[in-house]
């Protein structure tokens, strides 16, 4: 049976790019699939798991089928149907759609024809087949989970390490990265990001020997650092997608021009205009081993998938034992509508990114102070809002 | 949508060509056909799907992602599933085709063609099989549930691998539909009863089918639950009256009257000692004190050496 990841090249000859369509917007396309599953998941309160397993087969589907001859969005909330029943939290499809709806622009709704019910129960058969019934996924929280139960040294560091990286993996759910490498492999990447950005650095590790240099040593095999860095970029150019040349690593994925406009039928949001960089109190992480094209895209050109309307400040409750200080970094103000109060802070990635996805894992105190404005509004249009173009930190 | 997805299936069907009837399966419907791409022959088992108003149902996507999850591991005692199509939709039923490698021989024809036996060797190597299966599925908490020398194939070169597992639910609706007759000779005493049941009902069942390698016959031959019990407690005895289990059960404890007691060693004198030991650890009436898989893999019988060959 059929492997299920990707070389760069391969994610650049897909059919849709075989269809006419430029892989940037393909990017966009598989970004807003995902990010419908995401919100619309939330919204019916679906489990993280369910949300990701979704995510990944909307993301095979379109290796095999192109986004000209499947609209996304009924793609992906037939995708979330599908997860729903194999993750054993099943939704009515009706419901779905219903949730779906709300959270789309009548235009976009229209994909779904006169009968978007029939429209997805269909889609779900060729689902089936272009995903060859592989229905089990594998996605890196539980082996994020199971890393940093491992790893020794401050308890609150740790704490607050593995919610960011926790966020880290729920937005690269909008990345290809599910279809370039191992659930395990992405784990490790998006905490060792999370360590340089939270400034934990793991000196040792349960189960250490002489043998390991690294504490991912124990868990993945020949991981090079480049690896490393290149999936920390794929998820850090999620939030400065407008500029390529910030991002040279991993070169070929952008185009040239910051002209990442939304789609003509998105809702635009006026605020975009409204920002400006606040310099970051500290230096970006230049003294972690982050190779000089990558230092300058750490932290603070943050910005967070909130498009998602989840409940503001929902995320304030799982956590039993918030963390007082305001996170450290200045950052500037949100993409995703105008920051109430004060410019939000944007020191680690907001562990609510997807308000459902944070309800989980708790092992782990919180990491944001309950009253940390919130990151986005209740009423945030869904994900089509443009980006906040990148800046690049003072030098 | 719908025109999309009838030529996709249509694609699928060319994929196999000459479907020939091969059998009637616990599936459903077994066709031997050969894959166009590789040119091997394939096994294709026709199971029908009811869809319910939201699609597959949740509990056939299940067993169709573990046994997908289970294929993965590459198991060398596990008939390999390689790939899964659906068909056309009729009335309320979705077709499938479960594609598996197609192996020539199941173990009651290999059982047939050797008419004078095995050797210890042999009947130790095709235990030893049977029980690695199975105890890959139990550590995949998967329970088989219909162990039987027919759906246990035989390769080529000897070795057995397990086919006709992980569907139980889609299986249940399909047994309704054809009119098999299912074997009731390898059912654990707590199946003909009635009662809930675990993986020990498939240590039974290879109980059952070891003494078969050694005997060439089936050990309990029953016409009915009632009978196949009496037929068992031949060789257990009847269990104690406080033995029966408290569980409501159709079959009362004192509706039998054991005649003609028999032991194993006179069932079939050529068993050795060590191997009645495993045998009877396996054919324990009590679910809760009978062997597991790994219990019996780790028995003396598969680490001595076999006294006579």
């Amino acid at each position: 049976m059929p492997g299920w990841y990707y070389d760069k090249k391969e994610l650049r000859s897909t059919p849709s790019s075989q269809d006419g369509i430029d892989y940037k917007t393909e990017m966009r396309y598989r970004k807003e699939g995902a990010r419908l599953i995401i919100d619309t998941g939330s919204k019916m309160d679906l489990g993280y798991n369910t949300m990701a397993t979704g995510v990944v087969y909307y993301h095979r589907f379109y290796m095999f089928h192109s986004f000209k001859q499947f609209p996304r969005y009924v793609t992906a909330c037939c995708c979330l149907f599908l997860a729903g029943k194999v993750e054993e939290t099943p939704k009515k499809c009706k419901d779905i759609i219903k949730t779906a709806r709300s959270l789309l622009t009548d235009q976009k709704f229209a994909t779904f024809g006169e009968d978007p019910k029939e429209e997805v129960m269909t889609l779900e058969r060729i689902l089936l087949q272009t995903i060859k019934f592989d229905l089990q996924v594998e996605h890196p929280y539980q082996y994020l989970l199971k890393y940093a139960k491992c790893l020794k040294g401050d308890k609150v560091k740790l704490q607050k390490m593995v919610q960011m990286a926790w966020t880290f993996v729920n937005d690269s759910l909008c990345t290809t990265l599910a279809l370039q490498w191992e659930p395990e492999i992405i784990a490790v990447a998006l905490m060792y990001l999370a360590g340089k950005l939270s400034k934990f650095e793991v000196v040792d590790w349960i189960g250490r020997t002489s043998k390991h240099i690294r504490w991912w040593d124990m868990f993945v095999e020949d991981v090079t650092m480049e690896l490393l860095e290149d999936i920390c970029h794929q998820v850090l150019d999620l939030y400065s997608q407008t500029d390529a040349n910030n991002t040279p690593d991993s070169p070929p994925l952008q185009s040239q021009k910051a002209t990442n406009q939304p789609p003509p039928v998105s809702t635009q949001r006026s605020s975009n205009g409204n920002e400006k960089v606040v310099s970051p109190d500290q230096p970006p992480p230049v003294n972690v081993k982050v190779p000089p094209p990558s230092s300058d895209v750490p932290p603070f050109p943050y910005q967070t998938f909130t498009g998602a309307p989840p409940p503001v400040a929902s995320y304030a409750t799982p956590f039993a034992a918030p963390m007082g200080a305001p996170p450290v970094v200045a950052a500037p103000p949100h993409l995703t509508g105008p920051p109430p109060g004060p410019p939000p802070h944007i020191t680690a990635p907001p562990p609510t990114v997807f308000s459902q996805y944070v309800n989980h894992p708790p092992p782990f105190t919180a990491v944001v102070p309950p009253g940390a404005p919130p990151f986005f509004s209740a009423n945030a249009p869904p994900p089509n809002q443009p980006h906040r173009p990148y800046y690049p930190p003072p030098t | 949508m719908a025109y999309l997805e009838n030529s996709m299936s249509a694609d699928k069907q060319k994929a196999y060509e000459g479907l020939n009837k091969i059998g009637r399966g616990a599936y459903g419907t077994v066709y031997k056909a050969k894959d166009k791409q590789t040119g091997n022959d394939v096994a294709l088992k026709k199971v029908c799907v009811p869809l319910d108003e939201d699609g597959i149902p949740m509990s056939t996507l299940r067993e169709i992602a573990l046994l997908r999850q289970l294929n993965s591991h590459d198991h060398p005692n596990i008939v390999k599933l390689l790939d899964i199509c659906h068909g056309q939709q009729v009335g309320q039923d979705l077709v499938m085709f479960l594609v598996f490698e197609h192996i020539e021989q199941d173990l009651a024809t290999y059982i047939e063609k050797n008419p004078k036996g095995f050797s210890t060797l042999q009947i130790r190597q095709l235990s030893r099989d049977i029980l690695n299966g199975v105890d890959f599925l139990h550590s995949n908490r998967v329970i088989h549930r219909d162990l039987k020398p027919q759906n246990l194939l035989v390769t080529y070169d000897g070795h057995v691998k397990l086919a006709d597992f992980g569907l139980a639910k889609t299986y249940d609706f399909d047994m309704k539909l054809t009119s098999v007759v299912v074997t009731l000779w390898y059912r654990a005493p707590e199946v003909l009863l009635g009662l809930s049941y675990a993986t020990p009902v498939d240590i039974w069942s290879i109980g059952c089918i070891i003494v078969e390698l050694y005997s060439l016959k089936p050990i309990f031959c029953g016409s009915s639950e009632g009978d196949q019990l009496s037929k068992i407690f031949r060789l257990l005895g009847k269990p104690a009256k406080h033995e029966w289990p408290e569980e409501n059960t159709s079959i009362k404890w004192n509706s039998f009257d054991v005649i003609n007691q028999i032991t194993l060693g006179q069932f079939c004198p050529y068993i050795c000692e060590t191997a009645q030991d495993l045998i009877m650890g396996m054919l324990t009436f009590d679910p809760n004190k009978r062997m597991t898989a790994l219990d019996a893999l780790n028995h003396k019988y598969f680490k001595e050496e076999p006294i006579n060959t």
